[in-house]
């Protein structure tokens, strides 16, 4: 009997030693984006889902150059520093928090490599027939598919929110998220966004690149 | 009449407000008050326990604190302390006049936005007055003029801040829904931080702003740069060249 219990004891020491084992190994393994990603879960979401109510959008399976080169426009003062944008103001001390940019590359791979999560579209009102004509003008860049093109530095669309689409043409449009000069993109679509006569045309536009999800 | 107090908070963070000197003024009397009975009480305490030591053939005493030459050790203290808290009582009272309930009148008004997490600085342009054409809106970035009176109007978009100038000696809390008046006159040219000071949510700590505490030529050279009016004069004349 002694023995038996002799037996257990040990396989379950060495049951709890290779979970051990297995633990260190994973926590070796884990990107450092993860852990980084933390800071950013508190709003856009452990999934990186979003939440529109802190205006935080889906980011989870952004191609990674796109998240990249945003967070550091953020960081360096390109994008949210305009007194009228309330979610860039966010996002500026957010990409400061990352020091180093290693740090922003690790985070940046992170969410790209989060599986996409396509949000349900939440803005009504929209003719995707009208914006499909409208869409025109965006097809040079984001391509007739919406894929996007990074040697443009044009990201893919029709993963976005739609909400989150509609209030980058509103503040592409009134010039809040192209305060920047120096943010050439931004000065790109200053202008594109300029053709959209009113919201009615933006909720068109954004209706029709909803319509472009597979 | 405090601010002749010597401070050694000055030493750390330098005084540039009228009523800086004042706020460290305080701070003194309330640490040489405390510190004294702090010591008094220290050095009471263990010359008790070194009188009343262990000794042979000496019974303990059971001190019940009834007899009057028993509570005395702590009803003089008691009221001593009292004659203490009513002179810091006295000293901080004065303060918090001059500072939150006086209002003397503005030569300037600037409105600070708190939000997550960033600070905007609404500040008047060449005429002199705020929520005019000429504003000159800036994201953490807060330009006033050295000896004039500001008037500061405190808002919040979202969650409760604390519009904090630690060289000013100044916090106030933003509430949202409400713009709080408040003032303050710069006495030190030069750079300094301004801070949230009330937390705010994940990215409060890097809720940062600089004040700019100009004289009256620089503060007139930096606003003909950054007002609306000549920014706009400015792209139309270079598109002109172009």
């Amino acid at each position: 009997m002694a023995a038996i219990t002799k037996v257990w004891r040990t396989a379950l020491v060495a049951l709890g030693l290779v979970a051990l084992a297995g633990a260190a190994a994973a926590q070796q393994s884990t990107p450092p984006g993860a852990e980084l990603y933390e800071l950013c879960a508190q709003c856009h979401g452990e999934r990186g889902e979003g939440n529109q109510v802190v205006l935080a959008p889906a980011i989870a399976g952004l191609q990674e150059w796109y998240v990249v080169a945003q967070v550091r426009n953020f960081k360096g003062g390109l994008r949210g520093t305009h007194p009228a944008d309330v979610a860039g103001l966010r996002m500026h001390p957010m990409a400061l928090a990352l020091e180093t940019d290693e740090e922003l590359k690790a985070v940046s791979a992170y969410v790209a490599s989060l599986p996409p999560v396509y949000p349900e579209p939440t803005v009504e009102g929209g003719d995707a027939e009208r914006g499909a004509q409208l869409y025109g003008t965006c097809v040079a860049c984001h391509g007739p598919d919406g894929a996007g093109n990074e040697a443009l530095g044009s990201p893919r669309l029709y993963q976005a929110n739609d909400w989150y689409l509609l209030s980058s043409l509103q503040r592409y449009k009134n010039g809040v998220r192209a305060s920047n000069p120096a943010n050439a993109n931004a000065q790109v679509m200053l202008g594109i966004a300029g053709t959209l006569a009113d919201e009615q045309a933006m909720k068109d536009v954004v209706a029709y690149i909803m319509s472009l999800r597979k | 009449m405090l601010e002749r107090i010597p401070s050694v908070i000055d030493v750390l963070v330098p005084q540039a407000s009228t009523y800086a000197g004042d706020i460290d003024g305080l701070f003194t009397i309330i640490l040489v008050s405390v510190g004294i009975w702090f010591f008094a009480s220290e050095i009471v305490f263990f010359w008790l326990i070194f009188r009343f030591r262990k000794k042979d053939g000496v019974r303990a005493q059971y001190v019940s604190g009834e007899k009057q030459s028993e509570k005395k050790w702590v009803t003089y203290p008691h009221l001593a302390i009292l004659l203490f808290d009513v002179l810091i009582v006295v000293a901080a009272v004065r303060v918090w006049y001059d500072i939150k309930q006086d209002l003397p009148p503005a030569e300037r008004t600037v409105r600070v936005i708190g939000q997550q997490w960033a600070w905007t600085f609404v500040h008047p342009g060449p005429d002199g007055e705020i929520d005019t054409a000429d504003d000159i809106a800036k994201v953490n970035e807060l330009h006033v003029e050295v000896d004039r009176l500001h008037h500061y109007k405190l808002e919040s978009k979202d969650v409760l801040h604390n519009f904090s100038v630690p060289v000013f000696r100044l916090k106030q809390d933003a509430i949202p829904g409400r713009v709080i008046t408040g003032w303050f006159t710069p006495t030190k040219t030069g750079e300094w931080d301004v801070q949230c000071a009330e937390i705010c949510g994940v990215g409060h700590g890097l809720m940062g702003a600089r004040i700019h505490i100009e004289t009256a030529e620089q503060h007139a050279a930096w606003m003909a740069q950054e007002s609306p009016l000549q920014l706009a004069a400015n792209a139309a004349q270079k598109q002109e060249e172009e």
